[in-house]
């Protein structure tokens, strides 16, 4: 098959959106190497004269703005770093654990239980605002609160739904028969769907654990109404970015947003290969 | 010798204008050879400042004998503060000592400003004890203590002495009242002067050039201006977009806008209620104060929209504006060479500027607006302490010595500290505006410190910042937020709400009460 010609009128159309869509990041990325005085020059400096890795060193070493006569700081973003890793990792495989299994038995053995998958569903119709107080009424009495563990607890529950859902509509793409097939050759039910479904719906499994990492990665709601001193995530500390003296830091605020795009591009580069395969699953009907 | 006479001069000097207290005096005399009779003789000495810094410590002394006696008995040797974003510097200072003299860790857990209240209406119902001391506006003292999460501070304040009322260096009145009490009662100990005053470029005003074209149209001389007629003249002459130097800043940004519309509102001598709850500021001064605000736009930086502090005070630092209407904060920054690099020493400030009544009288009246303070947790497992912690920070002492430091929002707020300020004090504010400041705290309109202050303030917020960006006329955008005023009022209760109200309204200056009919209110 020949690739067709774009179009020079389409080409443009793309150029716009490429542009457009780049724009923030490029802002941010420069904003991150941006000394403070040109954080908030007007009018806007678009590419810095004079860039800086201060910014970056300051998310480390909160003293190390003070070169540009900026202090304030008083936090390292390191417990911020590792605490988003933490648990948008831990609560990022147990959600897609969990809602593969559970995708699996509504698509597999949902007999009379239709209202199931909307019933899962209905865990996100209530804005988090509204469930965070009684949750941090729970935690403080059961002692999750301000813990890792309650993170990961909450995290979960809020994506499970939506992985829940993904991951059901790829497990219904995948024909029954070939499940079957593996169990007339001998397979129990359960290996059948350890060898056979998830195998074929890979692509869908890692375009579904990236939506959901993005999800955790990104969150702060919860992050913030559960925490104290014990936990804390890149969310939360960009918002701490305030001093008395210089106002918001953006410059140091663009660095740790410029830190915490990597592990999504990285994650988002090594899966790319499935991911336009999960995406794609089950465009064509059968 | 002669080098450690010039200290012990030095010392007895900073002394003198307030810059330590007796015990750091005595000390440091010590360390200094001289014997502690003398060094105790020199501290109690009836020569000027030094006894009546003598005098001044004691709510500072107080606070820390109980301090001594609480942390004594803690079981738990940590204080956990939870404190805005951005307040840290003022405090931190302080840490060492706690800890080695009293054993006692300072832990800070800092939110987000906007944060602050919520957390604290969390810990309402959530009640883990993980903080002691809490920091919140004035607007928050209502919905905390009816909530039951912060101790009424009153029984505390009446044995420990902290000064509160004192005529010579207590809290300026009536931010003593407004921005520490709830109906009466002592809900939180004042650590932040919040209120708004107005900065102009010094340097344009004594350009003689622009003094005779400004006389010669206006035919009145060019000077800081005492009227809002003035502002607006002042603006209009100064504007030159083409040379990126704009009238005013304000701010016109969400959030923000509603304080320039209330502060407008209150030298028309209007409140924003009645003496029964009625929303006042639908009424022609209102619209009025809406319209004031639509002429100026067209001569505010074009960044006003969008403005939040920070970015208010860089602009004006970066030398873009002649007039500016900012917290004590901004004039720090634009005073200091390294935020305002093109404002330092080039600034005058006055009180904000009055408006004529309809009797023909000129009404000055200032906004307190914001301003942190320290409240006690009611589930700290050492409220004494906490208590004593509060204190000893807003002491009139401590309170001076902490306000300079860099890194903190905490502005003047003691009479002390404006009247009789230290050295350190006039280093980073300058005399003159320390008694701008004073003058203008002594008419200040509070902000809603009522029971769902904030959501008044949002309702607000909402409806000017729609008039301002032309979605909607200025009547209709009151008369929008009035609605939304009487919705909350009758939410929350209306008798509730009313008793907080009258005893608001209760310790404005006398010409706010008078203009507004406050007087005549029971």
């Amino acid at each position: 098959m020949h690739a067709k010609k774009l179009s020079p009128l389409l080409a443009v159309v793309m150029g716009l959106a490429l542009a457009v869509t780049l724009f923030p990041v490029f802002w941010i990325v420069m904003t991150a190497v941006k000394p403070p005085i040109d954080w908030n020059a007007s009018p806007a400096i678009w590419i810095p004269s004079d860039p800086t890795h201060i910014n970056f060193m300051t998310l480390f070493d909160p003293d190390a703005i003070r070169a540009y006569g900026v202090g304030g700081v008083s936090q390292s973003a390191t417990k911020a770093v590792w605490g988003s890793v933490r648990a948008s990792i831990i609560a990022t495989a147990l959600s897609v654990g969990i809602g593969l299994f559970s995708a699996i038995g509504i698509t597999r053995y949902g007999n009379g239980s239709k209202l199931a998958p909307l019933i899962i569903l209905s865990g996100r119709m209530f804005p988090p605002a509204a469930i965070a107080v009684p949750f941090v009424i729970i935690f403080s009495n059961v002692g999750l609160i301000d813990s890792y563990a309650g993170l990961i607890a909450i995290y979960t529950a809020a994506t499970l739904p939506f992985s829940t859902w993904m991951l059901k509509s790829f497990v219904e793409d995948l024909p029954r028969e070939v499940e079957e097939a593996a169990m007339i050759d001998g397979r129990s039910r359960l290996m059948a769907h350890l060898t056979v479904t998830i195998p074929l719906i890979r692509g869908g499994i890692f375009a579904t654990t990236l939506f959901i990492f993005i999800l955790n990665w990104s969150e702060f709601m919860f992050s913030l109404v559960l925490s104290y001193t014990n936990i804390s995530t890149i969310p939360v500390q960009l918002a701490r970015y305030v001093t008395a003296t210089a106002g918001t830091l953006y410059g140091v605020q663009a660095a740790l947003a410029v830190l915490a795009m990597v592990p999504l591009m990285l994650m988002g580069y090594l899966i790319q290969s499935h991911l336009a395969r999960g995406m794609t699953f089950g465009a064509i009907k059968q | 010798m002669q080098s450690n006479r010039a200290k012990i001069d030095t010392l007895c000097a900073e002394y003198d204008a307030g810059g330590m207290d007796r015990r750091s005096f005595l000390k440091k005399m010590g360390f200094l050879g001289v014997a502690a009779v003398v060094a105790n003789a020199v501290s109690l000495s009836s020569l000027g400042a030094t006894l009546a810094f003598a005098q001044i410590s004691g709510a500072e002394e107080r606070a820390w004998e109980l301090a001594k006696v609480a942390a004594a008995k803690a079981t738990k040797k940590t204080l956990t503060l939870l404190i805005p974003t951005g307040s840290i510097g003022n405090m931190t200072p302080y840490v060492d000592k706690w800890k080695n003299e009293l054993g006692i860790t300072l832990e800070f857990i800092e939110e987000p400003d906007e944060v602050v209240h919520t957390k604290g209406m969390q810990e309402a119902v959530a009640k883990t004890g993980r903080y002691d001391v809490m920091m919140p506006t004035a607007m928050s003292y209502p919905d905390w203590i009816d909530s039951g999460v912060i101790y009424d501070l009153t029984e505390w304040t009446e044995k420990y002495q902290p000064d509160l009322f004192h005529k010579e260096w207590g809290v300026v009145f009536p931010a003593s009242h407004h921005a520490q009490l709830y109906n009466g009662r002592v809900a939180g100990l004042l650590n932040d002067g919040d209120q708004i005053t107005l900065l102009c470029r010094d340097d344009y005003l004594k350009n003689p050039e622009k003094q005779k074209a400004f006389a010669d149209k206006y035919g009145y001389p060019l000077a800081v201006p005492s009227t809002w007629a003035e502002y607006y003249n002042l603006a209009e002459f100064m504007h030159d977009p083409a040379n990126k130097f704009y009238g005013s800043l304000e701010y016109r940004s969400p959030y923000y806008v509603k304080w320039m519309f209330m502060q407008r509102l209150v030298s028309k001598g209007r409140l924003y209620f009645d003496g029964d709850m009625n929303p006042t500021f639908n009424s022609e001064e209102g619209v009025a104060a809406l319209e004031d605000m639509l002429k100026m736009n067209q001569y505010l930086h074009p960044d006003a929209f969008s403005f939040t502090w920070s970015s208010n005070y860089n602009a004006f630092g970066r030398g873009e504006g002649f007039m500016n209407i900012v917290w004590p904060s901004g004039f720090k920054y634009s005073k200091a060479p390294s935020t305002g690099p093109a404002t330092t020493g080039k600034i005058a400030a006055t009180v904000m500027p009055a408006d004529t009544l309809k009797d023909g009288t000129k009404l000055y009246a200032g906004l307190f607006c914001w301003g942190y303070g320290y409240a006690v947790s009611r589930y700290s497992a050492n409220p004494e302490l906490a208590y004593a912690y509060a204190q000893w920070m807003t002491s009139p002492t401590i309170g001076a010595d902490a306000i300079p430091y860099l890194g903190g929002y905490s502005d003047p707020y003691r009479i002390n500290h404006m009247l009789k300020p230290t050295q350190r004090l006039i280093d980073t504010y300058s005399p003159e505006y320390l008694q701008t400041l004073y003058d203008n705290m002594v008419n200040t309109v509070p902000d809603f410190c009522i029971p769902g202050g904030f959501e008044y303030q949002d309702a607000l917020d909402k409806q000017v910042h729609a008039c301002m960006t032309g979605d909607k006329k200025p009547k209709e955008a009151l008369d929008d937020a009035a609605k939304a005023f009487e919705r909350i009022t009758r939410r929350i209760g209306k008798d509730k709400v009313k008793k907080s109200w009258l005893a608001l309204a209760k310790n404005l200056a006398e010409p706010i009460r008078k203009a507004s009919g406050a007087d005549k209110w029971s």
